[in-house]
């Protein structure tokens, strides 16, 4: 296996390679997140050496728990939840899927892999530099990350390594979507219609083409955001702002209208995530319940549907921005609406399911658990989407709650179940069915404990990004909460390495796999 | 099987914690709360019963159809079926953002001329208020005359304005806050009156409410503004109107 | 041009698109927004380079493609020279300055695709034209 392959099966394997590296980082982020809300004031040893300015003597400074939440946020949903779905399984699995000898551009395949790679590299760059990583969030709303180093440790070389990083993965991601698109308009196999491909297909399809949209969206935000930090222009800077009592020459810039930009692609991004972990779902509930996908036009199209009104419904995460309350009216409907197509994708996965034959193999588990997930994390759009509820709910932990259990563990569950039903082609084994279902009760268990609480931090008020909890009365009373969650979420990450260790350890002395070991009838199963 | 059983568990411990909750809304004090909550009550019966549907109606599937050697059936659609579960949704979807604009048109999209009008200034990381003085205006401000230890965080210059450190507001009168930030974004939340507002540099955003029960309540800045943000905490205090009337001409006078 | 090549360039045009429509909602927003508005100047010489990107466009309809592909490096240079004059802290400027020098990335890059590639570029290339002469339009007429 060459390392510059441009063969579509190694590239996805690198891709999913890169994801599961990149979730570890993730997730031991989040453990430490965890841990420090809990102990705020602990010396802990382990800091003082991973990040000697950041906890001097160990114990740990506010900026560095925004860093480490910053880092969390992006590896998660740029280098998990974007990567593994589309381009790691899509990759290998779509050329196969519709009767493709591979993806219609090699040699642009592998170029979109490197650049990825190399974009991780850059944002990992910015734990070592000078300030360590930034701490404005995944979200980078300006002025905070505009101004550079004034504005906080980790603002100035940090936060140039993080825009850099981002618009490297935008161009990545546009040669992704520019090759899943070609090579489906192009490249289907005689007698392979639109309508005759499987739903992972259209989802990989569907996401490529929002994809294609939002990054080039992205990319324009980023590039004004780093000309205003490194060019001193000022396109998201106002005039007259005094900051550590320095006045600042710019003038007139407006902080919202990088809301909007990053928005367009940000709202579109939640489902890049999503939408291939619904592909993989609607496939495996059917194939281990023995039926075939309840109303499948009518998924295909709830897929074009979710995608057209994704671009339509970014104003959702700005009711409380400062835009003008009237388009709050019109982008909550079209909010509320969007959850249609969703509640029909729930509804067709229960009838897919009902008068079938349900085996209970690992990759089902994780698709019953997806599509509860789902549920659980749906309904409370159905708050978040008002901007009349959002005037509290807004920037709460009930957002955490919703959008983790909905974009992140939903997807991750789909990335389960995609790679427990899919090993035997990858690897010409199988995952340990008896490792893989431990694993599913304890991860299912354990996401309902963390993630379900947190909603009532939310409803408490608790402020999301608060490195502590210490300043106020109303959120010293939600501290039994907070442990118990960081119980929880110790507990769920232990529980993890079980599958990492199921992993790597089933690629060499796994069960060995027949041909078709589930009795699949797509072609990347049926055909050599 | 188990899963269908763990599904149904799970929900029903959801619901349990929904029904007898340990936390939950602090008290409300402005009608527009109460208004807030009646409204977020109803959104929460609704997802509720939608929740415990599709969830019910999950672990139900997973454990009749489980693998008993039966044959599945050939259904692969129906249309009609289709078609009523999406027009529900859509209806019920619909129809809670539409009963919900009230609370928000309420925030935003109505004013009342007589309010009193005081201005709110975020910097990293503290609040700080002015009120128009006895001449009923307020005086004009110069970055270069800001002079944070002085006491003049708004660089006012002349004039008779009241610079204060904690929001007061006379109880049962409405008030319109002029948000502003001198810095970066920061975000104005008080959870008993159940708004909440971004300040952003360069812009001044009104925001109105009516508070009805005098006493002190915590304002946490919650958008994330720098290091310093959880510890950007401002105070509210809703005074009865006469105290507020002798505090505002004190403070006048000093 | 195989199908294969005409479809991925098309998808790159429409991504190329994305990118300029959202420069330019954004400087359109922001135009509104501020009150330092004050529109660049666009000498003559570069409305000339206009000429450059037409002319390498009925060079490549004549299969004519290096000839083609130096005409757009002359554009490039154009583009770069005058985006070097351009001052960063004036936002009608800055704006000017992101959108040529976006675009000299476009139009580089289909130079040497008409360089390697030959006839296969032809399509981008023309897109490159046009784009071109709507980023003028944009700068010199609208701002």
């Amino acid at each position: 296996m060459t390392i510059f392959s441009t063969d579509h099966k190694v590239i996805g394997k690198q891709y999913i390679g890169l994801s599961l590296f990149a979730v570890l980082i993730g997730m031991a982020l989040s453990l430490v997140m965890r841990y420090h809300l809990v102990h705020p004031d602990a010396k802990v040893r382990l800091f003082q050496m991973l990040w000697p300015d950041g906890a001097p003597g160990g114990q740990m400074t506010p900026e560095l728990y925004l860093s480490l939440m910053t880092m969390h946020g992006t590896i998660m949903v740029f280098f998990v939840l974007t990567t593994a779905p589309q381009s790691g399984f899509g990759n290998y699995f779509l050329p196969l899927q519709i009767g493709a000898h591979d993806m219609a551009f090699p040699v642009l395949n592998m170029l979109s892999f490197w650049t990825t790679a190399l974009s991780f590299l850059v944002l990992m760059a910015a734990f070592v530099v000078e300030g360590g990583a930034p701490l404005s969030g995944w979200t980078a709303y300006p002025p905070l990350s505009a101004l550079g180093k004034i504005a906080g440790p980790g603002q100035g070389l940090g936060q140039d390594l993080w825009v850099l990083s981002i618009a490297l993965f935008c161009v990545a991601s546009l040669m992704a979507a520019i090759n899943f698109i070609a090579t489906i308009i192009e490249l289907r196999a005689p007698g392979v219609g639109y309508f005759d491909m499987p739903l992972t297909a259209w989802a990989w399809f569907v996401t490529a083409l929002i994809s294609l949209f939002a990054f080039a969206v992205l990319l324009a935000g980023g590039i004004l955001l780093l000309l205003d930090r490194v060019a001193g222009t000022s396109f998201f800077i106002p005039g007259g702002l005094v900051v550590s009592d320095q006045i600042q020459a710019r003038s007139g810039g407006s902080p919202i209208l990088f809301q909007h930009l990053f928005w367009f692609f940000g709202h579109p991004e939640v489902y890049i995530a999503i939408l291939p972990g619904m592909g993989v779902i609607s496939t495996v509930l059917s194939v281990f319940s023995g039926k075939k996908v309840f109303g499948y036009r009518a998924m295909a199209y709830a897929l074009l549907a979710i995608g057209g009104l994704g671009f339509l419904v970014w104003g959702h995460h700005m009711f409380i921005s400062g835009m003008s309350p009237y388009s709050s009216v019109a982008f909550s409907v079209l909010t509320l609406a969007i959850g249609v197509p969703s509640a029909i994708k729930t509804f067709n996965w229960i009838a897919t399911l009902w008068g079938g034959r349900i085996r209970f193999t690992a990759a089902m588990l994780y698709a019953l658990g997806f599509v509860s997930l789902f549920i659980t994390g749906g309904v409370t759009g159905l708050v978040l989407g008002q901007p009349g509820l959002d005037l509290y709910f807004h920037d709460t932990y009930f957002v955490v709650a919703h959008f983790h259990l909905i974009m992140g563990v939903a997807a991750i569950f789909a990335i389960f179940a995609a790679l427990h039903y899919w090993f035997p082609l990858l690897y010409g084994r199988f995952l340990n069915e008896t490792l893989g279902k431990i694993h599913f009760y304890g991860t299912f268990i354990g996401v309902y404990a963390v993630f379900v609480p947190l909603h009532f931090a939310g409803i408490a008020g608790n402020p999301r990004r608060y490195p502590d909890f210490k300043e106020y009365e109303f959120l010293k009373s939600l501290m039994p909460l907070h442990v118990g969650v960081t119980h929880a979420a110790y507990s769920l990450a232990a529980i993890q390495l079980l599958f990492f260790f199921n992993y790597f350890w089933s690629q060499r002395k796994g069960k060995l796999a027949d041909k078709n070991p589930w009795g699949a009838a797509t072609r990347e199963w049926t055909h050599d | 099987m188990q899963v269908a059983i763990l599904i149904a568990a799970l929900a029903g411990a959801t619901v349990l914690l929904f029904v007898q909750p340990a936390w939950w809304l602090p008290e409300a004090i402005s009608a527009h709360a109460k208004n807030y909550d009646s409204h977020l009550l109803l959104t929460l019966w609704v997802i509720g019963v939608l929740f415990v549907i599709a969830q019910a109606l999950l672990a139900i599937t997973v454990f009749r159809f489980r693998d008993r050697g039966q044959q599945p059936s050939a259904v692969e659609g129906n249309h009609k079926l289709e078609l009523i579960w999406t027009t529900t949704t859509a209806v019920i979807f619909i129809g809670l953002a539409i009963a919900g604009q009230g609370i928000w048109a309420g925030v935003h999209l109505r004013s009342s001329a007589d309010a009193l009008k005081i201005e709110v200034l975020a910097k990293q990381f503290a609040w700080s208020y002015r009120y128009a003085g006895p001449d009923g205006a307020f005086a004009r401000t110069d970055v270069k005359a800001i002079d944070d230890a002085g006491g003049n965080p708004f660089g006012v210059v002349g004039g008779d304005d009241i610079i204060a450190p904690i929001l007061r507001v006379p109880a049962g009168r409405p008030v319109e806050l002029l948000l502003k930030s001198r810095d970066v974004i920061h975000n104005f939340f008080v959870r008993e009156l159940r708004i909440k507002q971004d300040v952003v540099p360069g812009m001044t955003i009104p925001l109105r409410f009516t508070a009805d029960k005098p006493g002190a309540y915590e304002v946490p800045c919650s958008e994330l503004c720098g290091l310093g943000h959880h510890q950007m905490r401002g105070t509210l205090v809703v005074m009865p109107p006469e105290e507020f009337d002798a505090w505002l001409r004190e403070g006048a006078v000093r | 041009m195989t199908n294969v090549a005409r479809t991925g360039q098309t998808l790159l045009i429409v991504a190329s698109s994305m990118l300029f429509a959202a420069f330019t909602s954004a400087m359109v927003v922001r135009r509104a927004t501020g009150t330092d508005w004050i529109a660049p100047s666009v000498p003559v010489w570069l409305w000339a380079a206009a000429l450059l990107a037409l002319s390498a466009s009925w060079l490549v309809m004549r299969g004519l493609y290096r000839p083609a592909a130096l005409c757009g490096f002359l554009l490039v240079a154009s583009q770069i020279a005058y985006a070097a004059s351009l001052r960063m802290g004036d936002v009608a400027q800055s704006f000017a300055a992101v959108l040529v020098t976006a675009h000299a990335a476009h139009a580089l890059f289909g130079a040497c695709a008409l360089w390697w590639k030959g006839e296969r570029a032809s399509l981008f290339w023309h897109f490159a034209g046009a784009l071109w002469l709507y980023v003028l339009w944009l700068i010199g007429v609208w701002a």
